[in-house]
């Protein structure tokens, strides 16, 4: 195997980072660095999806927020739940397998409805039908609030993934101040990481894998050659939209309660960031964009700390959005194909 | 619903301002732009900057006084920073960016990180709180059908009246035809003459004073907030889109449409209980005219798809 710079260099950056994570967190770097690796793995698992629309086909989808959030609502909602500030919980009875496999579909489904626009929309066009499509879904959801328990949301659904949690995991950390049931969370992201990407590592390669980058390069000639160009961009988003539902799911878990507010539009641009970042096309890529850029983020926080003495929380979190935005535009203008990525497969300008 | 009509027309022409200030920048160098409601707050916040009292301390983390200018003067000075801006993001951000030839895909994504980030050094700057302008409460009164107080009456008949200033500079102004030109072919109009870099600053300065003072009228009716223009940035796109992207008389009637649907929806029936969901009735027009009718009420069919 040929030895990649590219791939030296990837690694490299992500050991520095979380080397710096140790260093400058000489008290409990533990408990930051298990955060940050939980993080990391359902927001890179979120970014291989929106990859497979972007880097792969060349779809500018911007309400990626919108399929984590539909995959998190099925699945949730099938599962026992309180939803509201005085509910009770409420349950379906279906096993938790089959309610997560539902809500992966459901969001691949909502990635057929989204994707349909694709078809005759232009780029740009699509990326304001994208945007604007997630902020439907995130109104509705917050205004009906029987359902999703509006702006309080719903709790105690955690338990259906933690019955599974294997005893190891409560063992391991016992030394540590970190919650089992979010380390399991973690655990299960980079489980599902590694799953995906080696499906996503036979598809890649396979004829489909091909005729989707063809999509991206020039569709005319993929009709030409008799392949139904719009299928493969429906299928496309199918199947990155069932990936960005599973990380949905994943992310809820994570927080052990589900609101509206998870799923703002900022969401979708935290994910650009990171599939920017690890490199647009690129298979592993957003592992590793996803690692640094939750490496910067949380340090942001206590370098901010030290800048501004008397900033409120909010204000403080503030720092790590102007950093975001600064990420984006210098990355997208001097590195548009991040650290892994080939700058000649990437799509810059509408065909 | 009649009585949601006046503040139907309030959102609209704030709406109406601002999607034309959005279709003149997208028609002249094709830039989709994110931060266009960030330009529309910079109006708001310099004006709170410039004209509320001395005494607060209130910006940047309370190290910094307002002015205390009258408001007038504020208003003025605030179009003037707006220009400002407009003029240095096209200076030192588009331009370089347009001669480097960056794909359009890749401006778009450079102007929504622009925007997070401009976004949230308002946050820091400005702080999460509401404010408002230092203007007298005023009761409401009935004008024909709708009820509103003098001052908000006195922002419609000004939006109106700078409606047909827009209208009247890009018809008969040298400047105007010469951004119509470019808008309508960038090659031809090199041809001719003119000097599309030059146009395409003044167009970032009068799409930016314009957008500002849409913030400023949003101050003015509603209040000063930080993120107070991307929460009306899609409103906005589809009021542009509505009426018809890259022309100017469509993204003002459409502008109108979308802020008076979006209040007067508040009134109807299936609506009720649902407040929340107004945004996305004016949302889900922009996908459906999109998907049916890309070209809007007013745009003439050119490819798209």
């Amino acid at each position: 195997m040929k030895i990649d710079s590219k791939l030296i260099f990837a690694i490299l950056l992500t050991s520095v980072s979380i080397y710096l994570v140790f260093v400058l967190n000489p008290e409990g770097p533990q408990r930051i660095l298990f955060n940050l690796l939980t993080f990391a793995g359902i927001y890179g698992l979120s970014a291989i999806g929106l990859n497979i629309h972007f880097g792969w086909t060349g779809l500018l989808n911007f309400g990626h927020a919108s399929f984590m959030g539909i995959g998190a609502y099925v699945t949730i909602l099938l599962i026992p739940h309180a939803a509201g500030r005085e509910g009770e919980v409420t349950s379906t009875g279906l096993p938790f397998i089959l309610a997560l496999i539902i809500g992966i579909i459901a969001a691949a489904l909502f990635g057929l409805l989204l994707g349909l626009p694709a078809i005759r929309l232009r780029g740009d066009y699509l990326a304001i039908v994208t945007i604007a499509a997630a902020e439907i879904f995130r109104l509705l959801a917050r205004d009906f609030e029987s359902i999703t328990g509006g702006v309080y949301g719903i709790i105690s659904f955690s338990d259906a993934l933690q019955k599974y949690r294997l005893s190891f995991i409560d063992n391991a950390l016992e030394n540590f101040d970190f919650s089992p049931a979010q380390a399991w969370v973690g655990l299960l992201s980079w489980v599902f990481i590694i799953l995906t990407l080696l499906l996503l590592k036979r598809l890649n390669s396979s004829p489909w894998g091909r005729a989707l980058r063809a999509v991206r390069e020039d569709e005319d000639a993929v009709r030409a050659l008799g392949k139904n160009a719009v299928w493969l961009k429906l299928q496309s988003f199918m199947l990155g939209a069932g990936i960005a539902g599973l990380a949905g799911v994943l992310l809820a878990f994570n927080y052990g309660s589900l609101e509206t507010n998870l799923f703002i539009p900022l969401l979708t641009f935290y994910i650009w960031a990171i599939m920017i970042l690890g490199g647009v096309g690129s298979l592993t890529g957003p592992i590793f964009g996803s690692i640094i850029f939750w490496a910067i983020i949380s340090e942001t926080d206590r370098v901010a700390a030290l800048i501004f003495e008397n900033a409120n929380g909010q204000q403080l979190a503030g720092v790590r959005f102007v950093l975001v935005g600064i990420l984006i535009m210098i990355l997208m203008i001097f590195r548009p194909s991040g650290l892994l990525g080939k700058k000649e497969e990437l799509l810059l300008d509408v065909k | 619903m009649l009585d949601q009509l006046g503040n139907g027309l309030l959102l609209g022409i704030i709406i109406a301002m601002a999607s034309v200030a959005l279709s003149l920048l997208y028609g002249v160098t094709r830039i989709v732009n994110f931060a266009h409601g960030e330009i529309i707050a910079l109006g708001a916040i310099c004006t709170l900057f410039f004209s509320n009292s001395p005494d607060s301390r209130y910006l940047y983390l309370d190290r910094f006084s307002p002015l205390g200018i009258s408001f007038p003067a504020s208003i003025a000075l605030s179009l003037i920073a707006c220009g400002l801006f407009g003029a240095f993001l096209e200076l030192f951000l588009f331009k370089p960016l347009r001669k480097k030839e960056v794909g359009n895909i890749a401006v778009l994504v450079v102007t929504i990180g622009l925007s997070i980030f401009v976004r949230y050094a308002y946050l820091l700057f400005a702080s999460e709180k509401v404010r408002s302008f230092p203007l007298d409460l005023e009761r409401r009164q009935t004008y024909l059908f709708f009820d509103m107080t003098p001052r908000n009456f006195n922002v419609l008949i000004a939006g109106i009246v700078v409606m047909i200033l827009v209208g009247l500079f890009l018809t008969y102004t040298k400047i105007g035809k010469a951004m119509r030109a470019v808008r309508d072919s960038g090659d031809l109009s090199s041809v001719s003459g003119i000097n599309s870099d030059v146009i395409i600053l003044v167009t970032w300065i009068s799409s930016s004073m314009l957008a500002g003072l849409a913030g400023i009228f949003q101050g003015i009716i509603n209040d000063v907030r930080w993120n107070m223009g991307f929460i009306i940035l899609l409103l906005i796109f589809a009021g542009t889109v509505l009426g018809g992207i890259g022309t100017s008389f469509g993204a003002m009637v459409g502008g109108f449409i979308i802020g008076i649907l979006v209040q007067v929806s508040v009134g109807l029936s299936f609506m009720e209980g649902h407040y929340e969901a107004k945004n996305a009735v004016a949302l889900a027009i922009m996908i459906v005219i999109l998907l049916f009718r890309p070209q809007g009420i007013f745009g003439t069919k050119e490819r798209i798809s």
